[in-house]
């Protein structure tokens, strides 16, 4: 390959790939952008990035600094917000436990329980609409906080995924503490857990989107509109449920509300986001 | 050392500690599980088998709670009427959806995932964000933005102006994209299609997806591709350096080294990423309920969004329970055909195919963005 | 160990089927219990804005004070879907708006207290009353009614040279009027793509889904092909066009935004319209009149009591402070809505001259289509609708009068 042809290939290569990003980042910064044009000007200049005139009346309205509060997206952020963080945290301290249990523990039904795991996993988010809502009803908690956040407690992924971590750690240190005479909660919780760093942060992460995002657990379980989170409070709002016309700087400025968090997290901790993606990967 | 006697009891004191903390430890896992997956999952297949109209409870029986056996099930397939015609459209749907969206997200993952891998490249950090940030995104969120740039006088639209084409009403079209290249050849409904397969013609089953489909095809590629390019990206990494310079040296074409070295080596990641594909697309939900909710036409429904309308609009739980494990089973049959086609390839190992299975698994629980 | 997993299994799966065939926190369905003494009832709206709202809450506050109970007005953000799940969990709101098209679905679910003859001395009107009666009782006490009427673009028409006296009166006039206002970016008359806005047609040609006692299916006749076939008519003439072919999500959106010189719209458009585009001056007309005469839909919602409900006595205290004639008034002062009773109506007409041509609309407009199962006949229709200028319309109707049958015959 000559000088000149590998350097027309990589031009071509950096072309490509910068169209694909300009594709793929676009509409986030449409979004911003958006929500600082005024109702008028985005139907008129939609492809506009730079507002003109630049306008913060929809972000006054979101935070109810003005007299008209068409919506009560603080309500649904406060509402994301706190099943967000119970949520998270309950996951991690849930399956880290169980995956501890089924991946060093010895008792009987430990493949049993795995197995059922297994299979837990593999029914499709489809058909768990109808179930979740019956269950929920039957139990009597139907459009609590309690139904909002108890079924999500424990996912059959994170204690997979903390399975296979700890299926990594070296017994040797766990020995090591036993005969000294530690308890198995005490090995667990001071010896193991600390050496987990990665695993918890990985679920940590993968928790705190998947809680975030929720949506569908969200819509069966609860219709009281002060238990709407952001992404059920916007569903409703873009679905035209709430009030006509087409207030796109609006709904522009709520879809970034609910962007922002994750953005943040994944700048921040992008390697565990990779990590947390491959961890579906057909690897060791 | 202890005497024989007392490590013994030692021994057992362990073991049996052991039993119990692994129960305790496993407890809230069995329970929240159990209460809330297991459990209601088989009470919805009872739903199914009955009429329950969403009055009192599906278990009483009497006027709100027919039990009807596999009546449900059969109906979706052999009565006549709008049940059944939603349906067999919403299947129709979501066939055309996934015959676009896997190969083609597939095929952008692979080539984005090719070039991002590049070692000549600069800046890889950069793209493989910018790639991979869509899929962490709240799927209703996206689909806002999407409304917004997809309006008939849209960014999109505003785009496609620029190069002189007139973009179509995006979200009002209900046209099928082979209906339209057929009619472009003058052909309109002929008398040889009007053959009816479960209630709808011929003509209506080719259509192909509608032009608002497209959009939310597009969408879902443009989510999807960056999980799956990580996935192609760790797979390309593992791949031994020598096989590609020994490759290089036989004086082998770039093309040819893909077709002939590297596509076979990535195989099994390839048949993952075409199976977490197919399981996803038959789910597609979050996006229907945004865009539209099968308008224009009932072109965009899908069974899932279906299931959904039929049991909390409708209040008829039976029938949209029934349409859910449809939909399951179909999913379950797909992704055993996709084990069986891996299996008869490679000759894999137990282990791998448990991997396998199992990351499947885990990429659906984060698809499904709940617990499972 | 593979053997023992999967006996466990089927174990676990035996156990689980039996524990939750127990009926659990499911409601039993035989009357509920009532309440003596002070009752605490809450109701159920789905509001059109802030207007409604407070309205609303302050007339339920007003009874609550009154009557020494207390009465809590919840807002719905989706009324059908929060009223489905209110009633498969077993605890409804008290009272509730009824869209007059669930009737049908929601009396034959069991969900309605039919206190129809507790009310029936207010005095409503006849097609009201018509709406609301399934199974040959009175449901609920109608709470307003709303009707279509053209609304026109002042501006606009007199800018195309236009005068009182060119307000169709017919067909032909609105084919005129409209092929006048077309032009450049306005469209003469824009409307939602749906049968709740191009039913007019059909009533003017004499013709509807329904017979009047709703029990059978009269959609393939030729007067409902007669009404389609106007629509269609326009359509293909481009004099009219459907809110969403100009990026209006309805009619009075795309009057404000000036993308239509007229719409078909009912009485809510005037709070819309004053709130989001103050600026466009505007004229209601009857509709103009077809081959059978004049016609128009109604819109109308009831109180509805839950069968469920504990307190249905207060309910029913609290529904007939609401039907009454100073009340009534007070709302369409708050949002545009005509009372249900005569005497509501004849003041109304008085007090309001500006909506007088709603208020006739009254006399004869046609409410929905009220029998259980209808939605998604509805739905399907729509779908059809979206596409009209491009069917046939025979064909279109000989589908609806199938599902429509279907639905009849209690599929």
């Amino acid at each position: 390959m000559t000088r000149r042809a590998a350097g027309w290939k990589l031009f071509g290569g950096y072309a490509v790939l910068l169209l694909f990003a300009a594709i793929y980042l676009y509409p986030f910064l449409i979004q911003i952008a958006t929500s600082f044009k005024t109702d008028a000007q985005a139907s008129s200049d939609p492809l506009a990035l730079v507002p003109n005139p630049f306008d913060v009346t929809t972000w006054q309205r979101i935070f109810g600094l003005t007299e008209d509060s068409p919506v009560p997206i603080v309500r649904w952020l406060t509402n994301s917000v706190f099943i967000t963080i119970v949520v998270t945290a309950a996951r991690v301290f849930f399956d880290s436990l169980a995956g501890y249990a089924l991946s060093r523990l010895r008792f009987r039904g430990r493949g049993f329980l795995f197995a059922a795991v297994l299979a837990v996993m593999s029914v499709p988010g489809v058909a768990l609409l109808i179930p979740k809502f019956l269950m929920v009803t039957y139990l009597g908690i139907y459009d609590t906080y309690a139904a909002m956040i108890l079924p999500l407690v424990v996912d059959a992924a994170g204690v997979f995924i903390m399975k296979q971590f700890f299926d990594s750690v070296p017994v040797s240190v766990e020995e090591a503490a036993r005969i000294d005479g530690a308890g198995v909660f005490r090995t667990f919780w001071s010896v193991v857990l600390p050496m987990a760093k990665p695993a918890l942060i990985t679920l940590t992460i993968l928790s705190f989107q998947g809680s975030w995002n929720e949506f569908t657990h969200f819509l069966v379980t609860t219709q009281d509109a002060d238990h709407k989170t952001l992404v059920t409070g916007l569903a409703s709002l873009a679905s035209g449920e709430l009030g006509a016309g087409s207030q796109f700087p609006l709904k522009m400025g709520a879809a970034l509300l609910t962007t922002i968090p994750v953005a943040i997290l994944f700048f921040c901790f992008q390697r565990y986001f990779v990590r947390g993606a491959n961890e579906g990967g057909v690897k060791g | 050392m202890a005497t024989i006697d007392g490590s013994r009891r030692a021994s057992g004191g362990i073991r049996g500690r052991e039993a119990i903390a692994g129960w305790v430890f496993t407890a809230p896992m069995i329970l929240i599980l159990g209460v809330f997956l297991f459990i209601p999952v088989l009470m919805a297949l009872y739903v199914s088998m009955t009429t329950w109209n969403g009055n009192g409870s599906p278990f009483a029986g009497g006027q709100n709670a027919e039990f009807v056996g596999l009546d449900n099930y059969s109906a979706l397939f052999s009565r006549d009427g709008l049940t059944r015609d939603n349906f067999m459209q919403s299947l129709g749907n979501n066939f055309w959806y996934v015959l676009f969206v896997v190969p083609l997200q597939t095929a952008t993952a692979f080539f984005l995932a090719l070039i991002v891998s590049n070692r000549f490249l600069k800046g890889k950090s950069f793209f493989r964000t910018a790639f991979y940030f869509p899929s962490v995104t709240s799927s209703i969120a996206i689909s806002v933005v999407f409304l917004f740039l997809f309006q008939n006088s849209g960014a999109v639209n505003a785009i496609l102006a620029f190069f002189g084409i007139n973009g179509p009403a995006w979200f009002s079209d209900s046209r099928g994209l082979f209906h339209i290249a057929l009619g472009k050849v003058g052909v309109d409904n002929p008398g040889w299609a009007q053959a009816e397969v479960l209630g709808r013609s011929l003509w209506a089953w080719s259509s192909g997806p509608s032009v608002a489909m497209c959009v939310v095809i597009g969408l879902a590629i443009w989510t999807t591709t960056g999980t799956f390019m990580l996935l192609f990206i760790a797979a390309l990494q593992d791949l031994p350096v020598e096989v590609d310079e020994a490759a290089m040296l036989d004086g082998v074409s770039p093309w040819q080294k893909l077709r002939l070295v590297t596509l076979p080596m990535i195989k099994p990641t390839l048949f993952l990423v075409i199976t977490l594909g197919l399981i996803g697309t038959w789910q597609v939900f979050d996006q229907i309920y945004v865009m539209g909710k099968g308008a224009p036409a009932g072109t965009t429904l899908t069974p899932a969004y279906l299931s959904y309308q039929e049991s909390f609009r409708s209040l008829k739980y039976g029938t949209g329970a029934a349409m859910a494990f449809i939909v399951f089973v179909i999913i379950v049959l797909l992704t055993w055909f996709q084990r069986w086609l891996m299996r008869e390839d490679r000759g894999t190992s137990r282990r791998t195919r448990r991997a396998a299975a199992v990351a499947v698994g885990m990429q659906q629980g984060k698809q499904a963005g709940g617990p499972s | 160990m593979r053997r023992n997993t999967r006996l466990a299994l089927v174990a676990t799966t035996a156990a689980a089927l039996t524990a939750s065939a127990c009926s659990g926190g499911f409601e039993e369905s035989s009357g509920a219990q009532q309440n003596t003494g002070k009752a605490g009832l809450t109701i159920l709206i789905g509001s059109s804005g802030d207007a409604e709202t407070n309205a609303v809450k302050e007339a339920a506050k007003a009874w609550a004070d009154k009557s020494g109970n207390t009465a809590e007005v919840v807002v719905a953000s989706d009324l059908n879907q929060q009223l489905g799940q209110g009633f498969a969990g077993g605890n409804p709101p008290d009272v509730f708006y009824a869209d007059a098209g669930r009737i049908g679905d929601l009396a034959k679910a069991g969900n309605l207290f039919a206190y129809g003859d507790q009310v029936s001395s207010a005095g409503f009107l006849d097609s009201l009353a018509q709406t609301f009666t399934y199974d040959g009782k009175l449901q609920c006490a109608p709470k307003d009614f709303s009707t279509l009427g053209l609304v026109i673009n002042t501006d606009l028409w007199s800018k195309a040279g236009l005068t009182d006296a060119d307000i169709p009166k017919d067909w032909a006039g609105l084919e005129a009027v409209s092929k006048k206002l077309t032009s450049g970016d306005v469209t003469g008359l824009v409307i939602s793509g749906e049968w709740d806005r191009i039913g007019v047609f059909a009533k003017q040609a004499g013709g509807w889904i329904v017979s009047e006692d709703g029990k059978t299916a009269t959609a393939d006749t030729p007067e409902m092909k007669a009404g389609l076939d106007e629509a269609q008519k326009l359509l293909k003439s481009g004099s009219m066009k459907y809110a969403k072919q100009v990026d209006a999500g309805w009619g009075g959106e795309a009057l404000g935004k000036g993308k239509a010189a007229m719409t078909i719209e009912g009485n809510w458009i005037r709070g819309a319209l004053s709130k989001d585009f103050p600026d466009v001056k505007t004229k209601v007309v009857e509709l103009p009149a077809g081959p059978a005469g004049n016609g128009t839909l109604l819109f109308s919602n009831c109180w509805g009591v839950a069968a469920k409900s504990k307190n249905q006595a207060a309910a029913v205290d609290l529904v007939k402070a609401m039907i009454a004639t100073d009340q009534q008034m007070a709302f369409a002062k708050a949002f545009g809505v005509m009372p249900s009773t005569t005497e509501g109506a004849e003041k109304f007409a008085k007090e309001y001259a500006d909506d007088a041509a709603f208020a006739a609309g009254g006399e004869y407009g046609q409410g929905p289509v009220n029998i259980p199962g209808f939605d998604p006949v509805k739905a399907a229709f729509n779908s059809n609708l979206e596409q009209l200028a491009s069917k046939d319309t025979k064909a279109v109707l000989a589908d609806l009068q199938k599902n429509t049958e279907a639905a009849l015959s209690g599929q």
